[in-house]
């Protein structure tokens, strides 16, 4: 009895610790001002954050609003197969989850995001992925779980209507597209005139022909046998690129301009979606999820070593909306621009996915799907700890288009100044060739940026390799597993055409059909082909119009998931602890369909689409007249995503009337209860 | 020493098989047990067709990444 009270009481002062911990991280960030603060600050705050959200808010989802039952066997137990159906132990999956939700996104968000300084984006990362990404990740997963691993759009057509199943499918496809876009976009501007970058992500080509002839004839199955071989070659290809980068014939050969880069990427995405997938696609998931997992624990423990200052104010001037970066006030675009780390409508595709019929125990959902998604807003933090730790001068004079900069450093200098930052005479230079680069003026994207910020800070703890083997270490890294979600991206895509397809005629849905398979990986190349090709040859970079485009609408189709949660809690009998869903869904709704109206109707033409095609009209440029399409595309897209999720949110909202108000019996479709044997 | 040596063993094939879940590779040997287990009297798949089937299952319709 004594050494109970004794226990819980040890446990409220830890707790208690941990939480006045946080809240001096969090008053030192964003009260310090006019001098560094350390990164440790950041780090403080929002582990701290992290535990108490787990501990506390996490349990309380867990137990009182699911009412998670660990008597219930898990679709793993009861349907296992040895092959899909595998009851894995869960910090094995816990691995296995994170590999498959982190990737480009939580990097490039962030990085993007500080040029509002790193307090705004520090702390939605924090605040929006307790309240809202980790519990709707953690809803979808024990949605899917009750119902042996059904995916997002089935369950909404069950949980929902069809109308909303349709919507959500429509949803699905069309962020593919503008996600596939997007990311190609910054793989492009990364490697665009670099001949060292370029040289390493051709060379994964061939090597990952190689392991898939590995792992397919001469050793079959032996995956990590192949990795282990595949990563030798990488790295090797690593160091021979700064050769290649340096002798004067070599380097021609690998300078590609950004629109020949663009069309190679399409031609790659085409392939490795009609080819057989042991092929490309196979190795290539596996050099990445090993380069991810490795690259991301030394990162965090790198930062944990070095503790570097941050350099970048908590605020910057460009809260106000006149941001280089990309246009917009803090709010909503701060909310739009970090999705990935914060709340990832996409994640509800993961958790719908695969990772449902692998939990062993059904309670295990709460470290899957809750802490997973912490632990990715956590790699968001590292990439905001890395962005800030850049001069703001340097940061401002690699990520802003040079439509804004000019042409050269003199006159990116100037621009910069008028902003309260220095950017001193030489520094561009002096840095470009320490990473081994022609330039890094305008090198937009976010991944030059962040890339140089990870040298540092890995350079900073292991000099050995030099400055420039750590940045095109990290452009590897990013451009790697972007590459491979392109090419798994293409190829769902087509398989989502190729269902739709087969409604219409019925030979179009024979996923092994050779003509269907030509015909809808050439619709989807050419539908992410098309918005990558014009956001290459924009004049103000791209990623302006794109990456809001992205961010709309996967925060959009996280409104999707968290309406068809709010319906299941409610046909649950739950409606009273409806709110932890809702809360997060009224915030998401509200900055995303704000951030959308605002992109197109906004009348400054550096923010809203219409605006901008206006202020382009009268002019006869051929060029001009594309941009003006460009734009009123831009702008029917973002109000077509927009509709859609009104529509999902308004036959979600009935369904949840009718059964408040007992007009429709609350009938869930869950899979029959069968006791575990564990 | 020798005693040793297998506990070392084991502890690396435990090592492996753990990497193998994390990235979602194929593992025959937990296929065969499984297989054993289930399905006794029929004969299991070879190494070579498993990993067909397998890579055919988890990649087939593209692999399920995120951004």
């Amino acid at each position: 009895m004594l050494a109970r009270q004794m226990r819980r009481l040890i446990s409220g002062l830890t707790w208690t610790a941990v939480g006045i911990l946080g809240a001096a991280g969090f008053g030192i960030l964003a009260l310090r001002r006019g001098e560094t603060v350390s990164a440790a600050w950041l780090l403080v705050a929002g582990v701290s954050s992290y535990f108490i959200a787990y501990r506390f808010y996490s349990r309380f989802i867990a137990l009182r609003v699911f009412a998670l039952d660990a008597r219930r066997a898990t679709p793993a137990e009861r349907l296992t197969n040895g092959r899909d159906y595998v009851p894995t132990n869960k910090w094995v999956l816990f691995g296995h989850h994170f590999a498959a939700i982190a990737g480009a996104g939580p990097l490039i968000g962030p990085t993007l995001a500080a040029q509002f300084g790193y307090l705004p984006g520090t702390l939605w990362l924090i605040a929006g992925v307790i309240l809202g990404g980790a519990v709707q990740d953690f809803t979808i997963l024990f949605a899917s779980l009750r119902r042996d691993g059904k995916s997002l759009g089935q369950m909404a057509k069950e949980e929902v209507n069809s109308v909303a199943g349709l919507a959500a499918m429509v949803a699905i496809l069309a962020i593919m597209i503008i996600l596939l876009a997007v990311l190609a976009l910054v793989v492009v501007n990364a490697l665009k005139a670099s001949p060292w970058g370029l040289f390493t992500i051709a060379a994964t080509i061939p090597i990952a022909l190689l392991m898939g002839w590995w792992m397919k004839a001469l050793r079959p199955g032996r995956v990590l046998e192949a990795s282990a071989i595949g990563v030798a070659l990488l790295l090797l290809a690593l160091v021979a690129g700064r050769w290649v980068s340096q002798d004067p014939t070599w380097s021609r050969w690998f300078t590609w301009t950004g629109p020949n880069l663009a069309w190679a990427v399409i031609v790659y995405g085409f392939a490795a979606s009609a080819l057989p997938v042991w092929l490309l696609l196979t190795p290539r998931d596996y050099l990445s999820t090993f380069l991810k997992i490795g690259t991301v624990l030394f990162l965090a423990v790198a930062i944990l070593i070095l503790l570097p200052p941050m350099r970048m104010p908590a605020l910057t001037r460009f809260v106000d909306g006149t941001g280089p970066v990309f246009a917009g006030k803090v709010f909503p675009f701060a909310f739009i621009t970090i999705a990935c780390g914060a709340i990832s409508g996409f994640h509800s595709l993961i958790a719908s996915g695969t990772t449902p019929k692998m939990l062993m125990r059904e309670p295990d959902a709460r470290l899957i799907g809750y802490g997973g998604m912490l632990m990715e807003s956590f790699v968001g933090l590292m990439a905001m700890i890395a962005a800030s730790t850049l001069d703001p001068a340097v940061y401002f004079a690699m990520n802003v288009p040079a439509s804004t900069l000019g042409p050269d450093a003199a006159s990116a200098a100037r621009k910069i100044a008028e902003w309260g930052f220095t950017l001193q005479p030489g520094t561009m230079e002096a840095l470009a060739r320490q990473m081994g680069e022609a330039t890094l003026l305008s090198r937009t994207g976010g991944a030059p940026s962040l890339a140089v910020g990870m040298a540092a800070i890995m350079g900073g703890v292991i000099s050995g390799p030099g400055l420039a083997l750590w940045y095109h270490f990290a452009i590897m890294f990013e451009a790697l597993f972007i590459l491979t979600t392109v090419d798994a991206g293409t190829r769902v895509g087509r398989f989502m055409l190729q269902e739709l397809g087969g409604h219409v005629w019925k030979p179009m849905g024979r996923t092994s059909w050779y003509p269907s398979i030509i015909l809808t990986s050439a619709l989807v190349v050419a539908g992410w082909g098309y918005f990558l090709y014009q956001g290459v040859v924009d004049p103000l970079g791209g990623i302006n119009s794109l990456w809001p485009l992205f961010g709309i609408a996967n925060q959009l189709l996280a409104a999707v998931a968290l309406c068809v949660g709010t319906t299941i809690l409610i046909k649950m009998g739950r409606a009273r602890f409806a709110w932890v869903t809702l809360l997060p869904l009224a915030w998401l709704a509200s900055a995303t369909l704000t951030a959308g109206w605002q992109k197109v109707f906004a009348g400054d033409p550096r923010l809203g689409f219409l605006a901008h095609a206006r202020s382009l009209a009268g002019s006869t440029n051929p060029s001009t007249a594309r941009m003006i399409f460009n734009d009123r595309l831009d702008a029917a897209l973002a109000l077509a995503f927009m509709a859609v999720v009104l529509v999902v949110i308004a036959a979600s909202a009935r369904e949840w009337w009718l059964v408040v108000s007992q007009r429709k019996a609350p009938i869930v479709h869950e899979a029959p209860f069968v006791e575990t044997a564990y | 020493m020798q005693g040793r040596l297998l506990l070392a063993r084991e502890g690396l094939t435990r090592v492996l098989r753990v990497l193998r879940q994390v990235v979602g590779a194929p593992d025959y040997e937990r296929y065969l047990e499984h297989h054993a287990r289930v399905h006794a009297g029929t004969p299991p798949l070879a190494r070579r067709e498993f990993y067909a089937e397998f890579v055919s299952w988890r990649f087939g319709s593209g692999a399920t990444r995120c951004c």
